[in-house]
């Protein structure tokens, strides 16, 4: 028996007593490493190999021991705070949609659809967490077409709701995660990767602008530079991190400001409708109606209990007055109907959420973990932002969802299945490892460095 | 000398935290420091060394980074977390009262100075 067999022949009594898959190969590696250090220390001393090899395994200890000792530190581990706020979440938004489907049309069928949604969006997402994340690293370029060619397909042939696709939105919302996933293929790539990035992301952009959705145009922007800085930061791209900054950010600033500026001069519409999202009065019965009634509904609401009756409009009950405040308005329609403690319930609910989420963005070990669970963090969180806003009466978008807790399926399963991804990282995170060190200097064949040219015939790249 | 183990069980986590407030290490290089430190007292199995490094990762005392050593092996180095210092401070003063009672029992007032 050689004596490398003899190594593999204990190791693999050590992977036999672990029985979470996952967890074998990089503690095996550990494991490995150790025993082969011992052994060359043992032979330095004098031993010859085979009596080196076996004192090594001897020190290591009975493989059974170490292994079942092992096994018992990898278990599979939800993170049950997570998992307890999303489904909290979830029963919530539930329970908000029962207690007004009295009030609306057809909110018995709503609220049994919601149901079915409900039970499909917990599906999805315990699919998500079963699934290996890493996927999205390995064949980012397939994920980010087909997800492009879905969201096409969907813009041909779903129907349009006040003009707008509106299940097209909702997978757009998936595209911050796996531009996470292409962003981690461009390490050391230096400013050409960086730039690819960038040029990546008009395709979403393109698509966002079809729908035509300004909020999911304004997530899509603001998580993926938020995955990009983050990445610049960790020093992804082995560039130097302040120029980077600039490459990234004036372009886009400049682009941004070049299409609000050309939409401003080219569209009286939008530029009226700015002009009312900063005065409402300007056009009570049109465009700054909604913004204006939430305004009144909030200064009539008490801290806790019913709000009071709005002088004129005594008759008209919240769902009367604002539409579709099922999707759009639900927590207006919580500060008045049962004060604002309900508003402070659940925007504790949904920080301790992204809170969680950021403990375990923190635990990856993997870049690849850590842009992921920062990409699905920002989407989360944006939405949140979007629709609460949106709901205070700060009426710069049309609010997308309150993840988890408004009505809509779309919008619940995509989300439930970013929080399966995330339920996965937080699961798993910790054993996945970047092949190669952050920073790595990219070699070239023939160096100048310092002073010395230096020729790398080892080079495999 | 042979030293008892259920001594030395709940100690280790000790030895290995004080190891790590020193400097990041990988697991080998922590078992020579041990015996080298402890005159050869505290000859630690390797394979007692690992679940105990883990559980330590998972309960965030020390965290783990992998780094390419120069014969291009890739070896797992610890470090103590903010969390690990402040445990070790306080087991390190645990251990010293209870060093300290065990040694007034055993041998009086003079050991007890040490």
């Amino acid at each position: 028996m050689r004596q490398s067999d003899k190594i593999s022949a204990y190791l693999e009594i050590v992977r036999q007593q672990i029985r979470w898959k996952k967890a074998q190969p990089i503690v095996l590696e550990e494991i490995e490493n150790h025993i082969i250090d011992q052994k060359d220390a043992f032979m330095r001393d004098g031993l010859n190999e085979e009596e080196a090899t076996a004192r090594a395994l001897a020190e290591m200890g009975d493989p059974v021991v170490v292994g079942e000792q092992l096994d018992r530190t990898h278990r599979p581990k939800p993170d049950y705070s997570l998992l307890a706020l999303t489904s909290l979440l979830v029963f919530l938004g539930l329970m908000v949609q029962f207690s007004i489907s009295s009030n609306i049309f057809l909110a018995k069928w709503m609220f049994e659809r919601q149901i079915v949604w409900s039970v499909i969006a917990v599906a999805v997402m315990f699919i998500a967490y079963f699934a290996d994340f890493t996927i999205i690293g390995r064949y980012h370029k397939i994920i980010f077409s087909l997800l492009s060619l879905l969201v096409f397909v969907c813009y041909l042939f779903t129907g349009e709701v006040h003009g707008r696709s509106v299940k097209m939105v909702y997978l757009l919302l998936l595209f911050p995660t796996f531009f996470a996933g292409f962003v981690y293929n461009m390490r050391n790539k230096g400013y050409g990767g960086l730039i690819l990035c960038g040029l990546v992301l008009i395709i979403p952009a393109f698509l966002a602008e079809l729908a035509p959705s300004a909020a999911i145009l304004f997530l899509l922007c603001v998580s993926c530079l938020f995955i990009l800085t983050a990445a610049v930061f960790k020093g992804w791209f082995n560039v130097n991190k302040k120029s980077a900054l600039f490459t990234m950010y004036i372009p886009t600033v400049i682009t941004l400001l070049s299409v609000f500026l050309f939409i401003l001069m080219r569209d009286g519409y939008v530029s009226q409708r700015l002009q009312v999202i900063l005065n409402p009065y300007l056009d009570p019965r049109g465009a700054g109606y909604v913004t204006i009634m939430i305004r009144r509904l909030l200064t009539n609401s008490r801290f806790i209990g019913q709000g009071l009756p709005i002088s004129g409009l005594e008759d008209y009950t919240v769902f009367q007055l604002l539409p579709e405040v099922n999707t759009n308005y639900l927590l207006i329609y919580l500060i008045y109907r049962f004060g604002w403690i309900t508003f402070v319930g659940i925007i504790t609910l949904l920080a301790a959420f992204i809170i969680r989420a950021v403990i375990i963005c923190r635990k990856q070990k993997s870049v690849l973990g850590f842009l992921i669970s920062l990409a699905i963090i920002s989407t989360f969180a944006i939405q949140c932002i979007i629709y609460i806003a949106s709901n205070l009466g700060f009426m710069l978008f049309a609010p997308l969802s309150l993840p988890l807790i408004s009505y809509g399926g779309g919008g619940l399963v995509i989300n439930m299945a970013l929080i399966g991804i995330l339920l996965s990282l937080s699961r798993t995170g910790y054993l996945v490892r970047d092949k190669m060190e952050v920073g790595f200097k990219k070699t070239s064949f023939i160096q100048y460095d310092n002073g010395r040219v230096i020729i790398d015939l080892k080079r495999t790249t | 000398m042979k030293i008892d183990k259920s001594l030395l069980a709940g100690s280790t986590i000790i030895l290995i935290l004080k190891l790590l407030e020193e400097g990041d290490m990988y697991g080998y290089q922590m078992i020579e420091e041990l015996s080298k430190k402890s005159n050869n007292v505290f000859q630690l199995k390797a394979g007692t060394l690992y679940p105990l490094l883990h559980t330590l990762e998972q309960r965030g005392l020390a965290t783990s980074y992998n780094k390419t050593a120069d014969n291009a092996k890739v070896r797992k180095y610890y470090s103590i977390t903010k969390k690990g210092r402040s445990y070790l401070q306080e087991k390190e003063k645990e251990w010293k009262t209870y060093a300290t009672a065990v040694n007034k029992v055993l041998g009086g007032e003079i050991f007890a100075a040490i």
